[in-house]
C-alpha cells in the first residue's frame, strides 16, 4: 500500500510520469531517426 | 613519453588526489560516509552516475570498437532512456522513503534475511572480482603500449585512489568524479580535434565523416535481428533495457550514488538526465574511433596495435614469417593510401560512378589487408597460445601515444587514470556499505558506536581496494578483460533484477519462493552461459524472467502445502 502511494509522486519537471515515457520514447526516436539518417547519409 | 607529459600526467593526477582529500573533511558516522548527509544536487549525482558507469575501458575501448566494427555498439544504450523512468517510479521512491544505505536492506523488510544475504553476496564476489578486472585491463594496455611495469601500473591505477576514498567516503568519490569527468570531456573532445587536425590540409571533418561512412564505419542502425548478434536495436532496446535495469536499480555502486541526493527529486532528475544524455555521449566517443579509422588510412596501421606483443611475435620462430605478413600489410597499406585520396577527390566531384568505383577498390584493398592481418593474428596465437589477438583495445592510444602532440599525451594517459578512478572509486565505496551494513552490523555486530561503525566502514574500503589490486595482478592472463568483465557482469545481473522485480510487483511471492527461484535461476543462466545458446545481453533478459517465473510457481507450491498443512491439523 505505502509503495503504492510513492508510486503516485509527482515527478520532476512534469505533472505525471507519462510525460516522461513521452518524452524519452520521443527522444530515442529522434535519436534513432537521426542515426539512420546519419547513417545513409555517408554510407 | 616526454617530461611534458610526465608532468602533465603526474600533475593532473596529484591535482584530484589533492582534491579529493580536500573533500574527505567532515565525515562523523556511516550516514555522512556513505550518504553524505543525503545532501547532493542532482547535478552532482548526475556527474557521479556518469563517472561510475564510464570506466577506463568505456574511453579505451568504444573508439576502437569503432574502428574495427563500425559505431553500431551504441545501440546498446538504446534501452537506458526507459529503464530510467521505470527505476525512478519504481526503485528510487522506496529506497528514499526506507532510508537505506544499499539496496539490499530493502530486500530483508520485503523478504527475509536469507534473500538479502543471498543479493548481497552475488553483489559483493560479481563488484569485486570486476573491479580488480577493471584496474587491470587499463594497466596491460598501457604498460604494453609504453614499456612500463605492469605490477607497478596496477599498484598506482588501484591504489592512489584508495587514500580519497578511504578519507573521505561518498562525498570524495563524487566530487572528484565531477572533476575528472570535466578533464576527461574536455581531453576526450581535444583528441578527436585533433584527428581531424591531424589529417591532410584538404580533408576536413565532412570530408572524412564521407570517407568513413564509405568504408561502413558509421553503421549507427542494425535492424536485422539475430540472437547470437551483441550489438543490433533488438538486443540493445531490450537487452539494453534489462541490463541497465538491473545495473542501476540493484548494483550498489550505482544505488549508493543517488541514494545521497538532498531528496527524492534530485535522485529522479540526475538518473532521468543521465538516460537524456548517455546515447549521444556514446556517440560522440565512438565518432572519434570512427574518425581515427579515416587517420589510418591516410597514416599506415601497423599490422597488430598490441606492438610489444608483435615484438615478442619477432623473437620466435615465427618471426621471419611475421615480418614477411608485415611487409605485405605496409604495401597494401600504402595502395590504400593512395585509394583514399581518390577516393575523397571522387566525393568532391560528387560523380557516382567515380565514387563507387574508388570505393569499391578501397574496399577490395582492406578485404585484402584484413586477409594478411588474420593470417597474422595466426601468427601470434601459433608463437604464444596464451595471447590474446583481440587489438581492439591497444587502437586508440596506439593513435594518441604515436600521433598527438607532446603534453597532449600525458593528458590523455591521465584521462585514463582519472576514468579508472572514478568507477573504482564508486565501486570500492559500494563494497565497503555492502560488507558493512548488509554483512558485519547486520550479521556480526549489531549495537557498536557511530566511531566504531566509521573506522569499520573505512577499514573495508581499505580492505577491498586491497584485495581489487590482487585480482588486477592475477587477472592478466583472462584474455579480453572488456569481454571478461560483461560476461561477469551479465552472469549476475538478471538474478538480483529478478529478485527486485518480484519484490516490487510480485507482492504474494515470499521470500523463501524468491530464494529458491534466484538459486535456480543462476544455476540455469550459467547452464546457458556454457552451452554458448545467445549472446551474453540476453542473459539479464532471461535471468530476470526466470527469478520471476519460478519465484511465483514455487511460491504456488508454498501456498498449497502451507494449505494442507492446515488442513492436517
Amino acid at each position: 500500500m505505502a509503495a503504492d502511494n510513492l508510486q503516485e509522486e509527482k515527478p520532476p519537471l512534469f505533472p505525471s510520469w507519462t510525460w516522461w515515457y513521452v518524452l524519452v520514447t520521443a527522444w530515442l526516436l529522434l535519436l534513432v531517426v537521426f542515426f539512420y539518417l546519419f547513417t545513409k547519409t555517408f554510407s | 613519453m616526454s617530461p611534458l607529459d610526465w608532468m602533465v600526467l603526474i600533475g593532473t593526477l596529484t591535482v584530484i588526489i589533492c582534491y579529493g582529500v580536500w573533500k574527505s573533511r567532515g565525515q562523523r558516522n556511516m550516514e555522512s560516509y556513505f550518504l553524505d548527509n543525503q545532501s547532493m544536487p542532482w547535478y552532482i549525482i548526475l556527474l557521479s552516475i556518469i563517472g561510475t558507469q564510464a570506466s577506463a575501458i568505456t574511453f579505451i575501448s568504444a573508439p576502437g570498437q569503432a574502428y574495427t566494427d563500425g559505431m553500431r555498439f551504441v545501440q546498446y544504450y538504446f534501452g537506458l532512456p526507459l529503464a530510467m523512468v521505470v527505476l525512478c517510479i519504481t526503485f528510487v521512491p522506496i529506497f528514499h522513503k526506507l532510508k537505506v544505505y544499499t539496496a539490499y536492506e530493502f530486500l530483508e523488510q520485503r523478504f527475509d534475511l536469507k534473500t538479502r544475504t543471498l543479493a548481497s553476496s552475488l553483489f559483493l564476489i560479481q563488484r569485486g572480482l570486476s573491479t580488480g578486472i577493471s584496474i587491470c585491463a587499463p594497466s596491460i594496455i598501457l604498460s604494453s603500449l609504453l614499456g612500463w611495469n605492469l605490477y607497478w601500473t596496477n599498484m598506482i591505477m588501484g591504489g592512489l585512489l584508495i587514500i580519497y576514498t578511504v578519507a573521505g567516503g561518498t562525498r570524495a568519490v563524487a566530487y572528484t568524479q565531477t572533476f575528472q569527468l570535466a578533464i576527461i570531456f574536455g581531453g576526450m573532445f581535444l583528441a578527436g580535434w585533433m584527428v581531424v587536425h591531424l589529417l591532410p590540409a584538404d580533408i576536413g571533418f565532412k570530408q572524412a565523416l564521407q570517407v568513413s561512412g564509405k568504408m561502413d564505419k558509421l553503421n549507427v542502425i542494425v535492424t536485422k535481428f539475430d540472437w547470437k548478434d551483441k550489438y543490433n536495436i533488438w538486443s540493445g532496446v531490450i537487452g539494453g533495457f534489462f541490463l541497465a535495469l538491473s545495473y542501476f536499480g540493484t548494483d550498489q555502486s550505482q544505488v549508493g550514488r543517488y541514494l545521497t541526493a538532498k531528496s527524492i527529486k534530485e535522485s529522479r532528475m540526475g538518473l532521468l538526465m543521465n538516460g537524456l544524455v548517455k546515447v549521444p555521449m556514446q556517440f560522440l566517443i565512438l565518432l572519434i574511433g570512427a574518425l581515427v579509422f579515416v587517420f589510418y588510412l591516410y597514416f599506415r596501421a601497423p599490422i597488430f596495435f598490441n606492438e610489444a606483443q608483435l615484438a615478442r611475435v619477432h623473437k620466435t620462430e615465427q618471426g621471419p614469417a611475421m615480418l614477411k605478413l608485415e611487409d605485405q600489410y605496409n604495401e597494401l597499406g600504402t595502395l590504400k593510401q593512395q585509394q583514399v585520396k581518390q577516393l575523397a577527390a571522387a566525393l568532391e566531384t560528387d560523380n557516382h560512378t567515380q565514387i563507387a568505383s574508388a570505393k569499391k577498390a578501397l574496399q577490395q584493398t582492406d578485404d585484402q589487408s584484413q586477409v594478411v592481418r588474420t593470417q597474422a593474428l595466426s601468427l601470434i596465437k601459433a608463437s604464444d597460445p596464451t595471447a590474446d589477438t583481440n587489438d581492439t583495445n591497444y587502437i586508440f592510444l596506439h593513435f594518441v601515444v604515436n600521433s598527438l602532440p607532446k603534453g597532449l599525451v600525458g593528458l590523455l594517459i591521465a584521462i585514463i587514470f582519472l576514468a579508472a578512478w572514478g568507477s573504482i572509486a564508486a565501486a570500492l565505496n559500494s563494497l565497503a556499505s555492502t560488507t558493512v551494513i548488509d554483512v558485519y552490523k547486520r550479521l556480526y555486530n549489531e549495537h557498536a558506536s557511530e566511531d566504531h561503525y566509521l573506522k569499520i566502514s573505512k577499514l573495508w574500503t581499505l580492505i577491498w581496494g586491497v584485495f581489487c589490486i590482487v585480482v588486477a595482478q592475477f587477472a592478466g592472463s583472462l584474455g579480453s578483460l572488456i569481454e571478461v568483465v560483461n560476461v561477469l557482469g551479465s552472469w549476475f545481473y538478471g538474478v538480483i533484477l529478478g529478485i527486485f522485480m518480484v519484490a516490487f510487483y510480485l507482492k504474494r511471492v515470499g521470500g523463501t519462493a524468491t530464494f529458491w527461484a534466484a538459486i535456480i535461476g543462476e544455476i540455469v543462466v550459467l547452464v546457458i552461459y556454457w552451452t554458448g545458446t545467445v549472446s551474453f545481453l540476453w542473459l539479464n533478459a532471461i535471468g530476470c524472467l526466470l527469478v520471476v517465473l519460478l519465484g511465483w510457481i514455487f511460491q504456488y507450491f508454498v501456498n498449497t502445502r502451507r494449505l494442507s498443512d492446515s488442513g492436517l491439523r
